[in-house]
């Protein structure tokens, strides 16, 4: 539709040019351009902002996504880990820091639930957990670094006494430490500016809580 | 308003140099490209196709220029308008789509509702109208749900709890093959929101349930297995994603159990 338009402009022009006359064609052909080029560039301006966001938020096979899903997952063995600890420890600080891992790390498993949401991705990935993770480390039986084997949930479940303390310092310190590596890997591979955040505010969290169970564990041995 | 001044001297030169472009023909705009570029002929050069179009007759060149440039564009608008319509077709099909798609599903959250409604938690053993299970009144209790691979039945009391907080639970005939038990529990064992257990009395080797729905199989090497998990696993969650899979029952054994007072810590 715009084309011929043009065309016929340019041909009314082109004789007149070198009168007088040539110019009212010609701011005429100017007028109708410019109307064109802002139709053209508003639609175009209003379609970049309406798909930007959509086409730069991460995809199934992202590291975000592997991120999101992956530590969700190895969050929610904390959780476990640490409710556990928190009904059945010995020591009141283990009790303590039990409860804010396991509250905290489940604030956190929401937080990267709602980027899935948001990003249109299912909580479930169509590749194999950590394939996201560029030094592919080996997944056995869906453990991610520093997690804890069935058997060894299975013991601190029917741990007694002080030996609930000591157990889950150890699976605890183990998982961090896996944890943050984890976190390494994303942000390494992410600008993510939301990714980043929430990965930083995880490793200096877990870094903290590492020197704090160092300390417990000192504490737990007796 | 530090902020806003600043702004204006920036703003201002977009406003000079889009005044330029229709002046372009003018006698004006030549002289101030003269000046900037001593000799005639950067003139051609400096703006390929808009330049020559001095009083000479190539008026044809001069016309096909903006033509191809609005083509080009307007292609270019109708393009990226296009393809976003159809990726956000196809990105933001739902997982409820998706899943009612899986060939064989009954969806019991269309065809009987009603079979998943219930008050208030149960205590004791309660009777479902699908088996196994897949919503309704329930236990208290949930079955832990955290990978757990059973090797033994469980209260079916229990793991609809665990279905109302976004488990899918995979359940198998005691006689299925080990091979094939194996290859279920690879899918499972690690990734919380998910338990295995077998079960007396399936009609097929293998059922997969989540709340409001249900999947029955013959073989372990079914993909729609894996699009089963994909589709449903925490999304039909009822309480959303963040619902427990610890702190649940972690024994085996068919009937219910309650809730054990606290002990009093040692």
């Amino acid at each position: 539709m715009t084309a011929p338009a043009t065309t016929d402009s340019e041909y009314d022009e082109i004789p007149a040019a070198p009168d007088e006359g040539g110019r009212a064609p010609a701011s005429r052909y100017g007028v109708l351009a410019l109307a064109i080029m802002l139709v053209v560039g508003l639609l175009l301006g209003y379609a970049g902002g309406l798909l930007t966001p959509r086409l730069t938020r991460p995809g199934d096979a992202s590291v975000e996504a592997g991120f999101a899903r992956d530590m969700t997952s190895h969050h929610a063995q904390a959780v476990e880990m640490s409710l556990i600890a928190y009904r059945s420890a010995t020591l009141p600080e283990v009790r303590q820091i039990a409860v804010d891992i396991a509250t905290g790390q489940q604030g956190e498993i929401g937080a990267m639930q709602t980027w899935l949401r948001e990003w249109g991705l299912s909580p479930t990935g169509s590749k194999p957990p950590m394939s996201w993770m560029s030094d592919g480390a080996t997944v056995k039986d869906g453990l991610m670094p520093g997690m804890a084997t069935p058997q060894q949930m299975t013991a601190l479940r029917n741990a007694q006494g002080i030996e609930v303390d000591r157990q889950f310092l150890t699976l605890m310190y183990a998982h961090h430490l896996g944890g943050i590596h984890m976190i390494d890997a994303a942000l390494g591979a992410t600008d993510n500016a939301e990714v980043v955040r929430v990965a930083n505010t995880m490793k200096a969290t877990q870094q903290t809580e590492l020197n704090n169970l160092r300390q417990l564990q000192a504490q737990a041995k007796g | 308003m530090s902020i806003s001044t600043p702004g204006g001297p920036e703003r201002r030169p977009t406003v000079v140099s889009t005044g330029k472009k229709p002046a372009a023909g003018r006698p004006a705009s030549g002289a101030k490209a003269g000046s900037g570029k001593p000799t005639g002929s950067p003139r051609a050069g400096g703006k390929g196709p808009r330049k020559p179009v001095t009083p000479v007759k190539v008026s044809q060149g001069r016309a096909w220029g903006p033509i191809a440039l609005f083509v080009a564009v307007g292609v270019l608008a109708a393009g990226i308008i296009g393809y976003g319509a159809w990726a956000s077709f196809q990105g933001s099909k739902p997982w409820d789509k998706r899943a009612n798609a899986i060939d064989g599903i009954v969806n019991i959250r269309k065809t009987d509702k009603a079979s998943l409604e219930y008050e208030s938690h149960k205590s004791g053993p309660l009777t479902y109208k699908y088996s196994p299970p897949v919503g309704g009144v329930h236990n208290a209790a949930w079955q832990n749900c955290m990978g757990d691979v059973y090797d033994a039945p469980i209260a079916s009391e229990h793991a609809v709890h665990s279905l109302e907080h976004g488990a899918v639970w995979i359940t198998y005939r005691p006689d299925l093959p080990k091979d094939q038990v194996d290859k279920l529990a690879s899918k499972v064992r690690g990734v919380e929101k998910m338990m295995m257990s077998p079960y007396e009395g399936l009609d097929k080797p293998i059922s997969l349930q989540a709340w409001g729905y249900q999947l029955k199989l013959d073989n372990a090497d079914d993909s729609r297995i894996d699009e089963f998990i994909k589709d449903l696993r925490v999304n039909a969650s009822v309480e959303g994603p963040t619902a427990l899979c610890n702190t649940g029952i972690t024994a085996t054994g068919t009937t219910p159990r309650e809730l054990q007072q606290q002990q009093p810590t040692q």
